[in-house]
């Protein structure tokens, strides 16, 4: 007879024990991107966290898979890591077997093709893919965890998603805004909406937090920057 | 060291002595039966021509195909045991298309030369791959396909072996049709000129009289990719060559050549 | 899916100089249905005192009642204006008396205070736990979306003007967000000597 041993004694009972084990972990984390005439600029908090605790304060989420092309990532941890270390050997075997780098399309539709092919146990990521396109344009291409691939040209995506996404809208999108040229986005005022939503994502959103790292890219190079956010 | 030459023929994965695989050999020698087939690449876009070997005049010639489609920016002429080619050039359809699914880009033409040529090799002993090809293919493939270094012409031999050209001859006729293709050449062909060219070596080595339904021919251009000549297209075409071998004949334009 | 977001709704109040605003959508549906756009969530309850209760419409309706008739009792009986502070005790009072029943609603009490004209803004869970920070208090189904907001366009001592255009960009932008509120959206500006309301005209999808 199975007895299952409690400190609530009278709540003792015969039943088996069920022991259950869940496959993925939230670890939290916000990507935000803002994407221009010739640039695109990625940002994605440091914070790698799980419930209540906190694992790290600077986790870099932002992957660098060529030149041109950045992959930021929110979600589960380990699924991150898995998935971003076959895409670079997807990124690597391309190289070699076609004799050219992944454009950035190129990589996009990689992506939603491989997040699709484990339809039935997903990589639970919310991706943000952003690059330079064939003509050197800036894109963001977002992912829900199995392979539906939206391109934009602004994204937030992650645990603080639905808090900056409206904020994007106004600032980037200018919706509901009377009298507004429409005007391409300057790298300077991506920059600064990109850290001003964070600011304000830390505010509200615990699994986002502590800073934010930053990834400028152009067709010269991909520039690297940190921004402090609230600690606590 | 007591076997002879004979016996190293009959195995396609055993070496003779002297380190060459017969086998392998013979195919490009099978080859070699096949019906002529040429491809020229210019700056304009890339041409096929192949010649179609209507045995008998009860045959549908149209049912003879030797020219396909892969992509809508790849052609393949065959040239050998068109019985194999299928086989390749379904592959090369599968890689194609498979490589537009996962990249959202078109296959590059030497990509799809090289895919095919993974499959040319796979003859010998199987492996985990389930059955191969107990011999290797008897098949020559002229890739010609636009992609983004601009047109280009393949050519792949039974070995699998694969390498660009800026015009090849394949088949029975190749040997004097090559010599040809050096003859007239050059780097600013138009690719009206190199259709010419093409039919008018094609002319030259055939058996048959050429006319519009022994031949086939299609074009790869930037804007309207893969062609195929209609019957009246090529009639145009062999006409044209008739007025240059024969410049002051016109009063017979009308007459078959 | 909780019956809080059976209907949808989006409700905001936000502090400025000497001034309140609240504002919520007009939407009233049943999931993703949209049944009505000209829904009241929003309710006067005093010359200065304004309360919003977004959640279940069958409780809106309800809880509103409710309200209105204990503050008359009060106001009867004690011949003088409630005030937000005590209108605000009493609705999370009664949302407590329902503890293991409660009414699906997340209250948002704005107004000023009676005498001294102080701004005054709070809002409280459906079981009536009362937040009352300085700055402004979200509730409905696009609350994530309206903290964005708030967090990024709010700031100190604003005008009357001003704070009906922060209010009204942070309602609408976060609303757009949510696919079960938007359609339409009443602001109200609460100012000493008047209140302003206005209807916006939003994106009907």
């Amino acid at each position: 007879m199975l007895q299952q041993k409690s400190t609530y004694t009278d709540y003792r009972n015969n039943a088996a024990i069920q022991h259950q084990f869940s496959p993925y972990a939230d670890n939290g984390g916000s990507v935000v991107a803002i994407a221009g005439d010739d640039f695109v600029i990625v940002g994605a908090d440091t914070r790698l966290s799980a419930g209540f605790s906190i694992y790290t304060r600077e986790q870099n989420k932002l992957f660098r898979l060529s030149n041109t092309t950045v992959l930021g990532c929110s979600g589960c941890w380990c699924d991150t890591l898995t998935l971003t270390k076959i895409l670079k050997s997807r990124m690597q075997m391309y190289q070699q077997e076609h004799n050219k780098t992944m454009s950035t399309t190129a990589c996009a539709q990689m992506l939603s093709t491989m997040l699709y092919h484990k339809r039935f146990f997903p990589y639970y990521i919310s991706n943000v893919l952003v690059g330079l396109d064939e003509d050197g344009k800036g894109c963001v291409y977002s992912y829900d965890p199995v392979g539906h691939c939206e391109k934009r040209t602004f994204r937030a995506s992650g645990s603080a998603g639905a808090l900056l996404q409206p904020l994007l809208d106004n600032q980037i999108g200018q919706k509901n805004m009377l009298n507004v040229k429409e005007e391409p986005v300057t790298k300077e005022k991506a920059l600064s909406v990109i850290k001003d939503v964070f600011i304000s994502a830390a505010e509200r959103d615990i699994y986002t937090g502590d800073s934010i790292l930053i990834n400028i890219i152009t067709k010269d190079d991909v520039k690297v920057e940190t921004f402090q956010l609230r600690k606590d | 060291m007591f076997l002879t030459r004979s016996e190293y023929d009959r195995g396609v994965n055993t070496f003779s002595p002297e380190g060459r695989l017969f086998q392998v050999e013979y195919a490009i020698e099978a080859i070699k039966l096949g019906s002529t087939a040429i491809g020229i690449s210019t700056n304009q876009g890339v041409v096929l021509a192949v010649e179609k070997r209507i045995t008998s005049n009860l045959m549908e010639p149209t049912t003879i195909e030797k020219i396909v489609e892969v992509d809508k920016h790849i052609g393949c002429a065959v040239s050998g045991l068109i019985a194999d080619s299928r086989t390749m050039i379904e592959r090369a359809r599968m890689e194609c298309q498979n490589h537009w699914f996962v990249y959202n880009e078109n296959m590059s033409v030497e990509s799809c030369a090289q895919a095919v040529s993974n499959l040319a090799i796979q003859f010998g002993d199987s492996d985990d791959d389930g059955a191969a090809m107990s011999r290797p293919f008897g098949v020559a493939i002229l890739f010609a396909g636009i992609d983004e270094k601009g047109p280009q012409l393949y050519h792949m031999d039974p070995s699998g072996t694969f390498v660009q050209f800026d015009a090849k001859a394949i088949g029975s006729g190749s040997e004097g049709a090559q010599q040809s293709l050096q003859e007239v050449y050059h780097r600013s062909m138009t690719l009206d000129e190199a259709t010419t060219s093409a039919l008018t070596i094609l002319k030259q080595v055939m058996e048959e009289k050429l006319n519009s339904s022994n031949v086939e021919v299609m074009t790869m251009t930037p804007d309207k990719m893969f062609q195929m000549f209609s019957k009246e297209q090529v009639e145009e075409v062999i006409q044209g060559i008739f007025h240059v071998e024969h410049p002051l004949s016109l009063n017979t334009t009308g007459q078959k050549v | 899916m909780s019956i809080l977001t059976y209907n949808g709704g989006a409700m905001l109040a936000m502090k400025g100089e000497n001034c309140v605003a609240i504002a919520a959508d007009r939407r009233f549906g049943v999931q993703a249905q949209t049944l009505a756009t000209n829904f009241e969530k929003i309710f006067e309850m005093g010359s200065h005192l304004y309360v919003g209760l977004p959640g279940l419409a069958t409780d809106t309706q309800t809880v509103m009642e409710k309200l209105r008739f204990r503050k008359n009792i009060y106001e009867l009986k004690e011949n003088r204006a409630m005030s937000p502070r005590v209108f605000s005790a009493m609705v999370s009072h009664l949302l407590y008396e329902n503890r293991f029943g409660p009414y699906f609603v997340e209250p948002v009490v704005a107004g000023l205070e009676p005498k001294t004209f102080e701004p005054f803004i709070c809002n409280m869970d459906l079981i009536g736990c009362i937040n009352q920070p300085k700055d402004f208090v979200v509730g409905g189904t696009a609350s994530a979306q309206l903290y964005g907001m708030c967090e990024a366009l709010w700031e100190p001592n604003l005008t009357p003007d001003e704070l009906f255009e922060t209010t009204s960009q942070a309602l609408i932008n976060a609303f757009d967000r949510d696919a079960v509120s938007g359609w339409g959206a009443t602001v109200y500006i609460i100012e000493k000597d008047k209140v302003t309301i206005k209807n916006l005209k939003t994106r009907m999808d």
